[in-house]
């Protein structure tokens, strides 16, 4: 990953590496071969007939077709991936609603979530610096790992939050922010996305040569081009 | 949306609203560059991305301009995240953002107000 001449930070590269490989592993609802394959079907909605339609559309759920999958993971789940990849502003919760009715599992739900953001915020930072994206890595033989335990909450999301109300070791903040909660209810989830998202912010000790009202600056356009409640 | 309280911390007095707008002056040092960049990297705009690169390490150094591209692509991912699971905003995000999310509307955003906008059109397509 990132043979560039510009200076990308080594820890960036390093978390990275190890978020790839995070993926390439079983995780407790997938194997590591659907884990890539989440990754692969991210990338395929990026020229995907369905989901240009649907950007085009004054509603997504205005259009129907099938998408150009990638995989052999369940239409549903595909759907899923490719609108989180495409059109994050308006993912509903219809949508959410309708993959669990399907049979897919809020935690096999939350589980592809991880995979695809964390894919999201490497391929941006590949393309954003004119490098081609990563191969899909190797995936891991094996089952699923299994369930995790998770202390969740019911606290107005679509899914449950992780239940805390102490000390965060992601932002620094004295209680959990929801963002850090959202995916509480599978922890490996969480632990893979801030593992890669953790090099790239944090309201303190962040290396970065840019002032925090830039990074800030930064962070608001991206939430708004996003339409990103939070 | 943290601006504002970046602006009270180093006493300074930045436009909310060329956050949302996607133009003018932000008060922000180099946001016009800052802007366009981000923009050309989250939105997928290959074609542009060169150019913005080059014109950023221009005026920012080249560690800056790969900076706005690392901040860039975190909040591309963080903010799927918070799209996907429809989280609400705890009570610290409301208190500190409440006067800024009146000026720059961003209330619109709602995932429940957004799911009802959305969800009224059309059936969902498989």
């Amino acid at each position: 990953m990132y043979d560039t001449p510009y200076p990308v930070r080594p820890d960036l590269k390093e978390k990275h590496a190890a978020a790839w490989r995070m993926i390439a592993s079983p995780g407790p609802y997938f194997t590591a071969a659907e884990r890539v394959q989440i990754v692969e079907e991210a990338r395929a909605a990026l020229s995907c007939d369905l989901c240009r339609r649907r950007r085009d559309a004054l509603s997504p759920n205005a259009v129907t077709g099938t998408h150009d999958a990638a995989s052999d993971l369940p239409p549903v789940l595909v759907d899923a991936i490719h609108r989180i990849r495409t059109d994050p502003a308006r993912l509903t919760k219809s949508v959410f609603e309708g993959v669990v009715a399907s049979g897919i599992t809020a935690e096999q739900y939350i589980e592809a979530v991880s995979v695809v953001c964390t894919s999201v915020i490497v391929d941006t930072f590949h393309n954003a610096l004119g490098l081609p994206v990563p191969q899909t890595p190797d995936p891991e033989p094996g089952p699923a790992t299994g369930p995790e335990a998770a202390r969740v909450v019911d606290a107005g999301a679509w899914v449950p939050l992780t239940d805390v109300e102490v000390e965060d070791g992601i932002f620094g903040l004295p209680q959990q922010p929801n963002i850090a909660r959202a995916m509480g209810l599978v922890p490996s989830a969480v632990a893979l996305f801030f593992l890669a998202f953790r090099a790239h912010y944090a309201l303190r000790d962040v290396p970065l040569s840019i002032s925090q009202a830039q990074a800030e600056f930064i962070a608001s356009r991206v939430s708004a081009i996003n339409e990103c409640f939070y | 949306m943290l601006l504002r309280a970046s602006g009270e911390r180093d006493e300074q007095t930045y436009d909310l609203s060329a956050v949302t707008d996607g133009h003018g002056d932000s008060g922000v040092p180099h946001s016009d560059t800052i802007r366009a960049l981000t923009e050309a990297a989250v939105a997928n705009r290959w074609d542009e991305l060169a150019t913005a690169r080059d014109a950023a390490s221009a005026v920012m150094g080249e560690q800056a301009m790969v900076d706005v591209l690392t901040v860039a692509a975190g909040f591309n991912g963080i903010t799927r995240v918070a799209d996907a699971t429809g989280i609400p905003l705890d009570d610290r995000a409301q208190a500190a953002t409440e006067e800024m999310r009146a000026v720059v509307g961003i209330d619109r955003f709602d995932y429940a107000e957004k799911s009802a906008r959305y969800d009224a059109v059309g059936a969902s397509a498989s």
